[in-house]
């Protein structure tokens, strides 16, 4: 590993970046567990979920949309592990095609958002978790798209690329999340 | 051991100056953030402690004659419990924390200087946003917020609170995991997790908690304030709605709070005890896996704050876990008391402070598991009661364990000594009217007097005399101690490097340390409570021919003081 070449200092402070980014995710994957289980209590007082009268929410499309998510994710891990054996050009075309796919998601899931019809407690729960999982996916695609412009600069190597691992852990961490919300909302 | 018996040469031991206003901008150094934290806290607490005056004074009389209508003290009490936690205890836990964690461990910093101080820059903006509510009306539903007081019946300054409540959360996690990082990959060589100070290991408990349990506050705030401003309906029934969601998810999160206000404490108990009665800790595995213990069963309980509106069958099940945790909390008692048989105990002001926390917090955990039986629990539900048992518990518990801190750990933070006999005069005073604050609402709460009223029933004022006299000891007693820090700021005794003549690594430089903690790599003592043996003898001695000596005259010095100290 380049890694090696690193000094007892760098070493310790990249140690301790891997920590808290995994301290991080194990934390604030609690807000979406906390949301599914609110989910999961509201709809407990309902005879049918949805509730009589009310309309299911479309499935195809945010099947779709779930699928691309996973898929984008294993482009940024292979863009990671391509950094990591120094093939910047490898990291840049997985990089893309991750971002590309990421942003699909977030517009099939805004198209979801806004034609989802007015129901109360059903369209409120959907449209809350949905909106809350699309603020982290925005927000972190945004540092997706900001280490793919440097990494297009030459900006990563073996030896240096913390953004990419960083951007990447948190991009599988959306997945992640996205899984947890999909089951609660499509399939349970 | 006499070849490093003089000071190394080189070495420039000029103790750290700072000034006010270092204190008062952005800095990633964390000793100065542990101090911003305190001095916040301290700051919270006055403001609380004058909100807790007022209720003590409003409840002098049956009648309402201080406030001017049941809002205007609705609006008292939710304040004085907001600020208590969230701006006193949890902040000064946290300041501790942030001082002793990285010096205990040989460190230089934090994992993460910077994102320390971001954490703490979050909380004044949250004190603020919490006050500005009175411009907006203020927050009225007790600290617990329960819905629908504090969605449909409530004004402006419920939304402000729920924000000042997420920032407040932010930073906590923030800082949490901060420490986890900390404590996991900043040891030195040769401590391993079970040659770390206890405190450290409250603290690894607390953040395992933090991290964990605050996102469950984030949830619960976020649809608080989606029902009052986006027109959602989470908690309103009459649209489908559970008000018991909220109350399942915000004691998701608070009752592990407990143990978040707590355990630094315990901590903290575990190292002036053991400095004061010159011994090893008894139990030291007990002591630092019980704090796991607590952090692990303190996910199981959080419904028995719901005995009376929850689901009849879930109960039995939430009393049997709620009593449990009296075990690992119990292992701790003991592990204490076993620690100070026998020893030769100094009776200083932080070893006071400690012995009070030992008492007191027994009663508040006893009332604690009495409030954890169902039938009792309905019974003293929503009364005094109740309101005593937490007050055992985190001002006798919490805030004994924070002054017994102070105490000891004063010397370390500013260079200078804490006038011993101020010290005994605040232990005895806030001991007397802590007692008779909080003792007699357990008598007035089993006779039936709800809590969050203004106005009572005749019958009970008597007691409530009492309970408000005793206040206002209490009350002053605080002061009593604010003065004791203005004297040792002006003219207190130097105290060298190690007064107390402690193990942990935080002694083993000058007070206050320098910018990078320690003048070269420290070495741990092997044993951080290994007082009594020779070896802890010589490494003492050493210490203090290096950083210097406390400048009490009257001190013995060199074999002398240690038979004194009983080394």
């Amino acid at each position: 590993m380049a890694e090696s070449t690193l000094t007892r200092e760098e070493r310790i402070a990249l140690a301790n970046r891997r920590t808290g980014l995994l301290v991080f995710q194990i934390s604030w994957i609690m807000v979406f567990v906390c949301l599914m289980l609110v989910n999961v209590q509201i709809r407990a007082n309902f005879a049918s979920w949805p509730p009589e009268g009310v309309v299911p929410l479309e499935r195809v499309l945010p099947t779709i949309a779930a699928l691309g998510l996973i898929v984008s994710g294993v482009f940024a891990w292979r863009g990671l592990n391509a950094i990591r054996a120094d093939r910047a050009a490898a990291l840049r075309q997985n990089w893309l095609l991750a971002i590309l796919l990421g942003a699909g998601f977030i517009a099939i899931m805004a198209y979801e958002w806004v034609t989802v019809p007015f129901s109360e407690q059903y369209g409120a729960l959907f449209r809350v978790m949905t909106a809350f999982h699309a603020l982290h996916a925005l927000v972190i695609g945004g540092m997706m798209l900001r280490v793919y412009r440097r990494a297009a600069a030459g900006a990563y190597s073996a030896a240096d690329h913390w953004a990419v691992e960083g951007a990447a852990k948190l991009w599988y961490f959306v997945v992640a999340a996205w899984m947890l919300f999909y089951a609660v909302l499509y399939i349970i | 051991m006499a070849t490093i018996s003089r000071p190394l040469p080189g070495l420039d031991l000029k103790p750290r100056s700072l000034r006010v206003s270092d204190y008062l901008r952005w800095s990633v150094d964390h000793k100065i953030i542990g101090v911003q934290y305190m001095a916040l806290a301290i700051f919270g607490f006055i403001i609380g402690g004058t909100l807790a005056m007022l209720i003590r004074w409003e409840l002098l009389t049956p009648a309402l004659d201080v406030m001017a209508d049941g809002q205007a003290y609705n609006q008292l009490f939710t304040m004085h419990g907001s600020v208590m936690i969230f701006a006193w205890i949890i902040p000064m836990m946290a300041g501790f924390g942030n001082y002793l964690v990285p010096l205990m461990l040989g460190a230089k910093d934090m994992a993460f200087p910077w994102l320390n101080a971001f954490a703490f820059w979050l909380l004044p903006p949250s004190l603020l946003l919490m006050f500005m509510g009175y411009f907006a009306g203020q927050a009225e539903a007790g600290w617990t917020s329960y819905p629908p007081l504090s969605t449909l019946y409530s004004m402006d300054g419920q939304t402000l609170w729920a924000l000042a409540l997420h920032l407040a959360g932010i930073s906590s996690i923030l800082g949490a995991i901060n420490f986890i990082v900390t404590i996991k990959n900043m040891r030195p060589e040769g401590m391993g997790y079970f040659q770390m100070p206890l405190f450290v290991w409250a603290v690894l408990a607390t953040s395992i908690i933090i991290v964990m349990a605050t996102p469950f506050l984030a949830g619960a705030l976020t649809l608080l304030i989606l029902d009052r401003v986006a027109g959602t309906a989470f908690f309103d029934p009459a649209r489908g709605g559970d008000v018991l969601v909220w109350q399942n998810v915000f004691w998701f999160y608070s009752h592990p709070a407990v143990y978040i206000m707590v355990l630094p404490g315990f901590g903290m108990l575990s190292e002036v005890l053991s400095v004061n009665a010159r011994k090893p800790v008894f139990g030291y595995r007990a002591i630092a896996l019980s704090s796991m213990g607590i952090a692990l069963i303190g996910f199981t309980v959080w419904a028995h704050h719901m005995f009376t509106s929850l689901q009849p069958q879930l109960r039995i099940p939430f009393m049997i876990t709620s009593m449990i945790i009296a075990v690992p909390t119990g292992i701790k008692i003991f592990s204490w008391l076993g620690t100070i048989w026998g020893g030769k105990i100094h009776f200083r002001s932080a070893m006071l402070f400690g012995l009070g926390f030992l008492s007191m917090f027994v009663i508040g955990g006893i009332s604690g598991v009495m409030v954890a039986s169902v039938p009792f629990d309905i019974h003293v539900h929503d009364t005094y009661f109740v309101v005593s048992h937490f007050h055992f518990v985190l001002y006798g518990g919490s805030v004994f364990a924070i002054y017994a801190g102070i105490y000891h750990w004063w010397p370390k933070i500013t260079g200078r000594m804490l006038d011993e006999r101020l010290g005994k005069l605040h232990f005895v005073l806030t001991y007397i009217g802590f007692f008779f604050t909080f003792f007699p609402q357990h008598f007035v709460g089993m006779l039936g007097m709800p809590r969050r009223v203004a106005v009572y029933a005749p019958e009970f004022q008597d007691w409530n005399v009492v309970i408000s006299l005793a206040a206002f000891l209490l009350g002053i007693s605080t002061f009593v101690l604010l003065y004791a820090m203005i004297v040792s700021l002006v003219r207190g005794k130097r105290a060298g490097a190690n007064p107390w003549r402690a193990l942990t690594l935080e002694w083993a430089t000058t007070s206050p340390p320098p910018a990078s903690n320690f003048y070269g790599d420290p070495v741990p003592f092997k044993d951080p409570y290994g007082y009594g043996t020779e070896a802890a003898f010589y490494y003492l001695e050493d210490l203090e021919r290096r950083y210097g000596k406390p400048e009490d005259a009257a001190a013995p010095v060199g074999k002398a003081a240690s038979q004194a100290a009983g080394d």
